[in-house]
């Protein structure tokens, strides 16, 4: 978002004093939203890095590096449960664009018998809580050996999180254009150029949006990744909530900090396709 | 993997591939532990155990109790019985009985993902009544010779006879933990404790039930106000309750407004009381574990001023445990693990105060004198209570058929009036 101001910002130089009360909006928003998104952070890191911190000093009275010892001692197993996490929401994101982009495209371009029933199926999982889902779908998984698999852990992880990419999909292509494609095939294009050539870099950053949601969403799952995954699929939540229970500020905040900058990594990676310019699109991120 | 060959090939036909599947070690026994069980020598399981990896589904909130698995049990199984010990943290026991539970639902008789499991109380008589546990193997395990199950407190888990289907671990007993500089006496019975809430409005509170810690001091109360402990280590009884519920509720009831934020709120769970001791908003916190007060103040969680007692008039204490389910697919190696849990040395690491600190399972006069001397030597933290001191105020827990009806009461009777 920053970035894709910032380029908008240097894009439209015309006039000045136009150009600078805008700028001083946009200024106070970005800093407004870093604030936002920062400020609550500060705490986490301090208390990492922590010994002993108590009311009503501001600053902890002895710091220390235990917390951040133990995180990275094999003991703590913190790395292969980051690894485990990094698989597991990546895994998701590619099958939920798998499914979601087809999905969308139906629902965006085209009117059919039964659509509304289609779209209230889609948004179902939002409505019921997925718990109620997975502990039906824990014994079959137990049954087919999915259960305490990363397999089945991605599997349920779709649940939350295709409603998302679907809606936003459905979005995007409610404002494509197909008849671009038929411009491609006229031409001599085959299906696989055209979608290649023509849909994917037109939907591309909606296609980003979608897949953001999709890897925040399965970042962030603590109750259904418990029950497929038993336990034997750690993934960082996981560890996180242990030790946030317990009352260990100092770990807790250290697996925070180490929980949160992925998350932050992929908004910043991705915020700079979300200016999404294409006169193939209606718009998104306008 | 003898065990799992047969399973997932099936049937007697596939007998010579499972036995060139298998390795040479647990071939040669010809026996395994899933129907062979009573018939087998503590060698044969031993010979069974070995390549096979135990899965132990334990709390995994504290850095220094995953630490001396993880890493001190773990190199330990590893090195002496070629057993991969993986710990699985959890946030709660619960998750760990559920999880049996789905499998036995799901018609996972054998072959259960959950090995071991760190147990006591509701959780263990969940599984008991649930038919969920593997039980008589103590008898075989050569480091049963020094586990006292004469000892009420060893042979009743939370009131619930333990019938040897799980094995005894650790020992906890509650302490009341203070700051000596804030306060020089501190009240020394629970009737003390009450008249001095009402003299200083504000400065102590508990977590409220259904919190284990907040169930601990209703329990206190409950002892002090019968006069007694003895009926409720029996059966729930109806008219017991009836005669003792009404004077509990209204003792609690009288002192809650004296309490921190005049009893409109309670902490949620013990780490949150700690926060508040800690941060002196209140005088005191309690501990279910004593040793674990010298640990907090050293990780910096309690300021180094902090110190601890026991009530004249006794507090709390239980034993802690190690069960493996009807299903666990590595029971040889689990109790292997098992029974290296309650040998000497595994125990007495334990209960080093560098390590975890926790005291032992162990009936003491049951070693040899060189390991009892080791137990009597080890070093103390200067806040934490000594072992006789907690020894002649250990008062047992109340069978865990009581704990849902004073749950229940206070939620009635104690929150909904505040």
């Amino acid at each position: 978002m920053v970035l894709a101001g910032l380029r908008e910002v240097a894009a439209e130089g015309g006039s000045r004093a136009l150009w600078r009360r805008r700028s001083l909006w946009r200024w106070l928003a970005i800093g407004l939203l870093l604030t936002w998104l920062i400020l609550p952070l500060v705490p986490l890191v301090i208390w990492s890095f922590s010994f002993s911190w108590f009311f009503p000093s501001t600053l902890p009275s002895r710091w220390g590096m235990r917390a951040w010892e133990y995180a990275f001692s094999p003991t703590a197993s913190v790395l292969p449960a980051l690894w485990d996490t990094i698989v597991i929401a990546g895994g998701t994101v590619f099958l939920s664009l798998l499914i979601g982009v087809p999905a969308g495209r139906a629902l965006g371009l085209h009117v059919f018998r039964g659509k509304r029933i289609v779209e209230f199926l889609v948004i179902a999982p939002t409505i019921v809580p997925p718990l109620a889902v997975v502990l039906g779908i824990h014994v079959v998984f137990i049954r087919l050996g999915l259960a305490d698999t990363v397999i089945g852990v991605i599997l349920v992880h779709l649940i939350p999180v295709l409603p998302y990419v679907t809606l936003v999909m459905t979005g995007v292509f409610a404002n494509y254009d197909p008849e671009f494609e038929d411009q491609a095939r006229s031409l001599g294009a085959g299906w696989v150029r055209t979608i290649w050539y023509v849909m994917l870099p037109a939907i591309f950053p909606g296609l980003m949006v979608a897949g953001l949601f999709a890897f925040l969403i399965s970042w962030s799952q603590y109750v259904i990744t418990l029950l497929i995954g038993g336990g034997q699929v750690q993934t960082l939540p996981l560890l996180l909530y242990s030790f946030a229970r317990s009352g260990d500020n100092a770990l807790t905040g250290a697996l925070s900090v180490i929980f949160i900058l992925p998350g932050l990594l992929m908004l910043l990676l991705t915020s700079r396709f979300l200016t999404g310019r294409n006169q193939v699109i209606g718009g998104i991120g306008r | 993997m003898f065990a799992k060959s047969i399973r997932t090939t099936g049937a007697s036909l596939c007998l010579a591939a499972a036995l060139s599947l298998a390795g040479p070690s647990s071939a040669f026994a010809g026996k395994e532990v899933d129907s062979d069980w009573p018939n087998m020598t503590w060698e044969e399981i031993l010979a069974e155990a070995e390549g096979q990896t135990v899965n132990w589904y334990m709390w995994g909130g504290s850095d220094i109790i995953n630490s001396y698995v993880g890493n001190w049990v773990a190199a330990q199984v590893k090195e002496r019985y070629g057993i991969t010990l993986k710990r699985i943290g959890i946030d709660s026991t619960v998750d760990a009985v559920n999880k049996v539970l789905g499998e036995k639902e799901a018609g996972v008789s054998r072959g259960g993902s959950v090995d071991l499991i760190w147990i006591n109380g509701r959780n263990f008589q969940t599984m008991k009544q649930g038919g969920m546990l593997f039980c008589d193997y103590m008898q075989k395990m050569p480091n049963d010779q020094y586990i006292n199950w004469d000892d009420p407190t060893v042979a009743f888990d939370f009131g619930i006879p333990v019938d040897f289907c799980e094995v005894p671990w650790g020992r906890a007993q509650m302490v009341m933990v203070y700051d000596p500089t804030r306060l020089e006496n501190p009240p020394k019975t629970i009737p003390e404790l009450i008249q001095w809430v009402k003299d200083n409005p504000g400065r102590f509170t508990y977590p409220a039930p259904p919190d284990f810690t907040g169930m601990f001091f209703v329990k206190h109360v409950l002892y002090s106000t019968a006069g007694t402990y003895e009926p409720f280590i029996g059966p729930f009884d109806q008219t017991v309750y009836d005669d003792v519920a009404p004077q509990l509720w209204s003792t609690l009831n009288d002192m809650a407004p004296a309490l921190w934020r005049r009893g409109e709120t309670y902490p949620a769970d013990r780490a949150a009381l700690h926060q508040l001791f800690a941060n002196g908003e209140i005088d005191f916190t309690v501990a279910t574990h004593p040793d674990s007060v010298g640990k907090d103040i050293d990780k910096g969680t309690f300021p180094p001023t902090t110190s601890s007692y026991v009530l004249d008039d006794g507090t709390v204490g239980d034993v802690h445990y190690v069960a493996i389910p009807y299903n666990a697919a590595h029971k040889a190696a689990a109790m292997v693990v098992a029974n290296y849990l309650i040998s000497p040395e595994a125990q007495l690491e334990k209960a080093k105060p560098s390590v975890w600190g926790v005291r032992t399972a162990l009936d003491l006069t049951r070693l040899p004198d060189e390991w009892q001397q080791r137990f009597i030597d080890l070093p103390r933290h200067p806040a934490v209570v000594s072992d006789a001191d907690l020894a002649r105020a250990a008062l047992p827990q109340p069978n865990s058929e009581w704990v849902k009806p004073f749950e229940d009461g206070w939620r009635k009777n104690v929150a909904a009036k505040n």
